[in-house]
C-alpha cells in the first residue's frame, strides 16, 4: 500500500510539472490531466478495501485511516471528473496556450495538495498542505484575468490566509497541550495526541479547538467567515470551482474533524459538539436566506455549498453513529452532486456566454444531455431521493432525533427545505422557461441545440451515476469504510 | 491582585520586553502612510523576533532555536522585504519609488486607530491572561502580548484600504503567531518550523503576484473600488 | 571629610541645588546642541546672565489684568521649589518633609504651576498668549493621564506611592531594571518630558515660531522680573523632570545613603552629571528630528499614552 500512496502523491505533482514545462500545452495539458485524474481515482479506490479494515501508516509522516480515505475518495473522484471535463472546457473557453499552460499546471498542483492533506500524519503538515491549497487556488481564481476575478482572488487569499493564521495558532496550542504529556519534541502526530487525550490540559485543548473551528472554518465557509466563498467560487473557472466546492471545503472540514477527535478525547464530546452546532446552524441559516435572489448561477451554487457545510457541522454535532455515518456519506455525495452541478453550470456558461440566470432559458431544449443532467444535479443537491444526498441527510436527521436533539433536527429540516425552494426557483427558470422565439438573433442568445462538447457531458453522467449508486446501494466496502470512520470519530450516544 | 510583585528573571524580563517592543511596532504600523516605511517596520519586527528566539534558546538550552533564529532572520528580515520592495517598486517606475494608492488609504486617523488598537490589545491581553495557561516555560505575559498583537494586526488589516498595507498587515499577523509559537511551542521540531517559514515565503510570492494583478487592472493599489461582487 | 550634616540642611540643599543648577542645565543643553550643529554656541552660564539682566528690567503689565497676572509667576516658582522636597534629589532615604506628598502630590504641583501660568496668560487677552495656553491645555488633556499611568506603574511596582521606594526597588537587582513595566514607564515619562519642556518634536526651543509656539507663548505678556521668574520656573521644571526620570526610574545610583558631607557633595555632582546626560540625549533628539505639525502632536501624545497603558497592563499578569 505504501507504493500506492507514494504513486498517488507523485502522479499529480508530475502531471503539474509536465503541463508547466512541456511544449504544446493545449495538447499535453488535457491528455496528462485527464489520465492522471482518472488514475488517481483508481489508486484511491485501490486503497479503500485496505483502509476499511485497518489503518495504514508509513514513514512516520504518512497515514491513511478510514476517515482520511473518505476525504481522499471525494477529492480523487472530483479530480478525475474535472480532469476529463476540463478537456472540453478549456477548448471551448478559447483563451490560448498561455492560459492553458497555467490552468493545467495549477489544476494538477491544486489536486496534489488536496490529496496530500488527508495523507499527512502531523497537524503541522496538515496545516502546510491546506495553506498550499489556499495559495494555489487563489492563483487559479485570478486566472480569468477580469476585474471581478482579481477582486475575488484578493478577498479569498487575504481572508483565507488570515483564517489559516488562526489555524496555525490552533496548531501551536495543540502542540502546547501535547508537549506537556508527550514530551518537548512532540511532532504533532495525530494518533498519539488522541490516545493521550484524557491527560491533556483542558484550557489549551479548548482554545485549540475554537481557534481551529474559526480558522479552518474560514476555509470551510462557516458563517461569519464565509464572505470570500461566493466570490471565489463564482469567479474561478468552472473546473476549479467544482474542485473548490466539492473537495477543498471538505478537506478543510477534515482538518476540523482531526481537531474534533482529540478534543473529544480530552474534554468529552459535549463542548466541541456545541461549538459545531452553533457554526453549523448559523451557516445553514445564512445560506438558506441568501440562496434566494441570486442572479449568478455559480454564486447560487456557492451558497449551496455553504449550506451543505453547515449540514456537515450539524451532523457531527448530533453525535449518534447514524448521524456520523450520514456525515461521511454526505461528504462523498456532496462532492459528486456539487461537482455535477458546477460542471453543468459550466456547460451553461459556455453555451450562453454569461453566468446570469436571467439570460439562460430553454436549456432543456437547447442542451439535450446537459439540461436534464443539470436538472438531476440540482434536484440531487436539494436532497431529492434517490440521490446519495437524500440518503445522507436522512441519516443525519434520523441520528439527530435518535440522540434527542429534536429541536436542532427540526431546524435542520426547515432550513434545508428553505434552501431547496431557493435552488429550485432559480433552476426552474433556467430549465423550464422556453427559449424566446424572437426574430433578432442577437437578443435570443444561442438558438442552436447541441452540446458544446462531449468531454463535458461524460463526467457529469459518471457523477450522476455515482450519486445514484450512493443513494440506492452503496458498495459493501464503502459501508465498511464509513462504519470504521464513524468509530474513529468516536460516536457517542 | 498583589501590588508588590517580584521582578521576573533577567531572561524572562528580556523576553517580555522584546514582546512588548514587537507590539509597539505593530502600533507603529498603524501610523505609517508609506509602503516602504511599513516594510522597514516589518523588518524591525522580524529582527526582534529573531532576537527573542536567541534569548529563548539561551534560556532553555535549545540549540535548534539558534538555527531557527538565523533562518527566520534571513527569510523575514532580508528575503521577504526584498521581494515586497521589488513587487511594490516595480508597479510604477515612472512615478518614482512610491506605490500609488497606499498613502491616503486610512479609514481612521492614526490617533483614533491607536486608541482603537489599545482597546483591541486590552481585550486580547486580558482574555489571554484569563485563560490561565500556566507552565514553567511559557511566560504568560509574552503570550498575552502575542494575543494582543494578533488582534491589533487584524485591526491593521481592517483599517487600511490598499492591498499593499493589507498584505504587510497579514505578514505582521504571521509574526504575531510566530511570537506565540516561540513562547508556547519552542520545542517544535526544527523541520516543521522550517517548513512554516518556507511556506510563508511562497505565500509572499503569491500575494505579490496578486498585488501586481490588481495594480495592473486598477492602476492603483487601493481597494476602495472593489465593490463589484456583493450579495 | 566626615562631618555629618543635619537633616534640615540636607533638605535645604536639595532645594538650593535644584534652584541654582536649573539655568545651568539649560545652558549645557544649548551648548551641546550648538556643538552638534557645528557652531561654538553661547557660554554655558549664559542663562544666569539672562536672568540677572531680566531682574534689572522694568516690569510692565497689560491694562486690564488683575493681581493674578502678577502673582502667577510667584505661585509657579513656589510650586516648583516645593517639589524637590518630595522627590529623591540627593538622598536615597526619605527626608522628613518628603512625606508631605508622594509622587502624586508632585504631579499635582507640576499641574498647578502649569495651570496658574496658563490662566494668567489667558487673562491678558493677547492672541499669542491665549493661543499658547489653549494648546498647552489641550495637549495636557492627554499627557496628564500619561503621568497618572506612570504613577500607577510606580504604585503597582512598589506598593506605595513614594518615589524613594521605587528608587530602592530599581536599585535592588538587574531584573528590576529590565522589566517591561519599568522600561515602558520610563519611555512614556521621557516622551512627556519632551512635551512638557517644549522640545522637539513638540516645539522648537530656539527662536519663536508663532504658529508652533506652545510653552513659549504663555510667557509672552510678562516682562521684567516676572518674565525672569517664568523663565526660571520653566528651567526648574525641566530640571525637576530630569531628576525624576534619572533618580527614580533610569539611574537611581549615586544618591547619598548617609548624612556625611562627602556623600552629599558626591550626590550633588552625580545629580548634575545625570541631568546633563539626559540633557545631551534631549539635544541629540533636537538635532535629529523635525518638529511635528500641530495636529500630529496628538499622534505623539497618544503614542506616549499607549506606552504608559501598556506598562500598566504588563503588570497585571505577572512577569511584567
Amino acid at each position: 500500500m505504501l507504493g500506492v500512496i507514494l504513486v498517488l502523491l507523485i502522479v499529480p505533482l508530475a502531471a503539474s510539472l509536465a503541463c508547466a514545462l512541456l511544449p504544446g500545452p493545449a495538447k499535453v495539458g488535457p491528455a496528462v490531466t485527464g489520465t492522471c485524474g482518472v488514475a488517481s481515482f483508481g489508486l484511491v479506490l485501490a486503497l479503500v478495501p485496505a483502509a476499511a479494515h485497518h489503518d495504514l501508516s508509513y514513514l512516520s509522516y504518512l497515514r491513511v485511516d478510514a476517515l482520511s480515505a473518505i476525504f481522499l475518495l471525494a477529492t480523487a473522484f472530483l479530480y478525475g471528473a474535472v480532469g476529463v471535463y476540463s478537456i472540453g472546457y478549456v477548448r471551448h473557453h478559447g483563451r490560448g496556450d498561455h492560459y492553458a499552460r497555467r490552468f493545467y499546471a495549477g489544476l494538477n498542483l491544486f489536486a496534489w495538495a488536496m490529496l496530500a492533506a488527508p495523507l499527512m500524519n502531523s497537524l503541522a503538515l496538515l496545516w502546510i498542505a491546506v495553506e498550499v491549497t489556499t495559495i494555489i487556488s487563489a492563483l487559479l481564481v485570478a486566472i480569468e484575468d477580469t476585474d471581478a476575478a482579481a477582486e475575488a482572488a484578493w478577498k479569498y487569499v487575504l481572508i483565507a490566509s488570515a483564517g489559516l493564521g488562526l489555524g496555525l495558532l490552533a496548531t501551536v496550542f495543540a502542540y502546547f497541550a501535547g508537549s506537556q504529556v508527550l514530551g518537548e519534541h512532540y511532532n504533532l502526530a495525530i494518533q498519539p495526541l488522541i490516545l493521550a487525550g484524557p491527560h491533556l490540559a483542558a484550557t489549551p485543548v479548548r482554545l485549540a479547538f475554537l481557534l481551529a473551528l474559526l480558522g479552518y472554518g474560514t476555509k470551510v465557509g462557516f458563517f461569519p467567515v464565509h464572505t470570500w466563498l461566493p466570490d471565489a467560487h463564482s469567479e474561478a473557472p468552472t473546473p476549479v470551482s467544482a474542485l473548490l466546492s466539492g473537495s477543498l471545503l471538505a478537506v478543510s472540514f477534515y482538518a476540523i474533524l482531526r481537531f474534533y477527535q482529540f478534543t473529544a478525547a480530552a474534554l468529552g464530546s459535549g463542548f466541541p459538539r456545541d461549538a459545531l452546532l452553533a457554526f453549523g446552524v448559523a451557516s445553514l441559516l445564512l445560506a438558506a436566506l441568501y440562496v434566494f435572489g441570486q442572479r449568478d448561477v455559480k454564486r447560487l451554487l456557492a451558497y449551496s455549498s455553504v449550506e451543505h457545510m453547515g449540514i456537515l457541522a450539524v451532523g457531527v454535532s448530533f453525535g449518534a453513529p447514524v448521524a456520523l455515518a450520514g456525515v461521511m456519506l454526505h461528504v462523498l455525495a456532496h462532492a459528486a452532486a456539487k461537482g455535477n452541478a458546477f460542471m453543468g453550470a459550466g456547460v451553461l456558461t459556455v453555451k450562453y456566454g454569461t453566468k446570469e440566470i436571467s439570460t439562460m432559458r430553454g436549456v432543456l431544449d437547447l442542451l439535450p444531455w446537459s439540461g436534464p443532467l443539470f436538472m438531476l444535479a440540482i434536484f440531487a443537491l436539494s436532497a431529492m431521493p434517490p440521490s446519495g444526498i437524500f440518503r445522507s441527510e436522512f441519516q443525519i436527521v434520523y441520528g439527530g432525533l435518535a440522540a434527542g436533539h429534536n429541536v436542532a433536527a427540526a431546524v435542520l429540516v426547515v432550513l434545508v427545505t428553505v434552501a431547496f425552494f431557493g435552488l429550485t426557483t432559480a433552476s426552474t427558470h433556467i430549465l423550464f422557461t422556453p427559449a424566446p422565439r424572437s426574430l433578432s438573433a442577437a437578443a435570443a442568445g444561442p438558438s442552436d441545440p447541441g452540446e458544446p462538447s462531449a468531454w463535458m457531458v461524460v463526467p457529469v453522467v459518471a457523477g450522476i451515476a455515482a450519486l445514484f449508486i450512493l443513494g440506492l446501494h452503496p458498495p459493501g466496502q464503502l459501508i465498511d469504510l464509513i462504519s470504521r470512520a464513524v468509530t474513529q470519530l468516536g460516536a457517542v450516544r | 491582585m498583589d501590588p508588590v510583585q517580584a521582578a521576573p528573571g533577567v531572561y524572562e524580563g528580556a523576553a517580555n520586553v522584546i514582546a512588548a517592543g514587537m507590539l509597539l511596532i505593530e502600533f507603529g504600523m498603524l501610523r505609517q502612510a508609506l509602503a516602504r516605511d511599513q516594510i522597514r517596520l516589518y523588518m524591525a519586527q522580524s529582527a526582534l523576533l529573531s532576537v527573542l528566539a536567541v534569548v529563548i534558546a539561551a534560556d532553555r538550552n535549545l540549540p535548534e532555536l539558534y538555527a531557527l533564529a538565523a533562518l527566520s532572520a534571513a527569510l523575514k528580515v532580508v528575503a521577504v522585504p526584498l521581494v515586497m520592495r521589488r513587487l511594490l517598486g516595480r508597479t510604477d517606475p515612472d512615478e518614482g519609488e512610491e506605490a500609488p494608492g497606499v498613502a491616503g488609504s486610512h479609514t481612521l486617523s492614526p490617533a483614533s486607530a491607536v486608541l482603537a488598537g489599545i482597546v483591541l490589545a486590552a481585550y486580547g491581553f486580558f482574555c489571554a491572561g484569563a485563560l490561565g495557561i500556566h507552565s514553567p516555560d511559557a511566560p504568560v505575559l509574552a503570550l498575552a502580548l502575542a494575543a494582543a498583537m494578533v488582534l491589533v494586526a487584524f485591526g491593521l488589516m481592517i483599517v487600511r484600504r490598499d492591498v499593499a498595507s493589507q498584505a504587510i498587515g497579514f505578514f505582521t499577523l504571521e509574526n504575531a503567531i510566530s511570537l506565540a509559537a516561540l513562547v508556547v511551542a519552542s520545542g517544535l521540531p526544527l523541520i516543521l518550523e522550517t517548513a512554516f517559514l518556507f511556506d510563508l515565503l511562497v505565500a509572499v510570492v503569491v500575494f505579490g503576484v496578486l498585488i501586481r494583478a490588481h495594480h495592473a487592472r486598477a492602476e492603483s493599489l487601493s481597494t476602495a473600488d472593489l465593490t463589484r461582487l456583493r450579495g | 571629610m566626615s562631618a555629618a550634616l543635619p537633616i534640615p540642611v540636607i533638605q535645604l540643599l536639595q532645594v538650593l541645588t535644584v534652584a541654582l543648577a536649573a539655568p545651568g542645565i539649560t545652558g549645557v543643553i544649548a551648548k551641546v546642541e550648538a556643538r552638534l550643529q557645528g557652531r561654538r554656541g553661547p557660554r554655558v552660564l549664559q542663562p544666569y546672565y539672562d536672568l540677572a539682566k531680566l531682574f534689572r528690567k522694568e516690569a510692565l503689565a497689560p491694562e486690564k489684568v488683575s493681581w493674578f497676572f502678577l502673582a502667577a509667576p510667584l505661585i509657579a516658582v513656589t510650586a516648583y521649589l516645593t517639589i524637590p522636597l518630595l522627590i529623591p534629589v540627593l538622598t536615597s532615604y526619605g527626608l522628613p518633609l518628603g512625606y508631605m506628598g508622594d509622587i502624586l502630590g508632585g504631579g499635582f504641583l507640576l499641574s498647578l504651576a502649569s495651570f496658574v501660568v496658563a490662566t494668567a496668560a489667558l487673562e491678558t487677552g493677547s492672541p499669542y498668549a491665549q493661543l499658547g495656553s489653549s494648546r498647552a491645555k489641550t495637549f495636557s488633556a492627554i499627557t496628564e493621564p500619561v503621568v497618572l499611568f506612570v504613577v500607577f506603574t510606580v504604585a503597582l511596582l512598589t506598593g506605595t506611592d513614594l518615589p524613594y521606594a521605587l528608587a530602592a526597588t530599581v536599585r535592588s537587582s538587574a531584573g528590576q531594571v529590565i522589566r517591561p513595566a519599568h522600561l515602558l514607564a520610563a519611555a512614556a515619562l521621557f516622551m512627556v518630558i519632551l512635551h512638557e519642556t517644549g522640545r522637539i518634536p513638540v516645539e522648537t526651543h530656539t527662536g519663536t515660531n508663532e504658529f508652533g509656539m506652545i510653552e513659549e507663548a504663555r510667557a509672552f505678556e510678562h516682562s521684567g522680573p516676572y518674565f525672569a521668574l517664568l523663565k526660571w520656573g520653566s528651567e526648574l521644571k525641566q530640571l525637576i523632570l530630569f531628576t525624576i526620570l534619572a533618580d527614580v526610574f533610569l539611574a537611581p545610583w549615586g544618591l547619598a545613603s548617609t548624612q556625611q558631607l562627602g556623600a552629599v557633595i558626591l550626590a550633588i555632582a552625580a545629580l548634575l552629571a545625570k541631568a546633563c546626560a539626559v540633557g545631551c540625549a534631549v539635544a541629540v533628539i533636537d538635532n535629529s528630528f523635525a518638529k511635528l505639525r500641530l495636529f500630529k502632536i496628538t499622534e505623539y501624545v497618544s503614542a506616549a499614552f499607549l506606552i504608559a497603558v501598556l506598562g500598566v497592563f504588563t503588570l497585571y499578569l505577572g512577569g511584567g
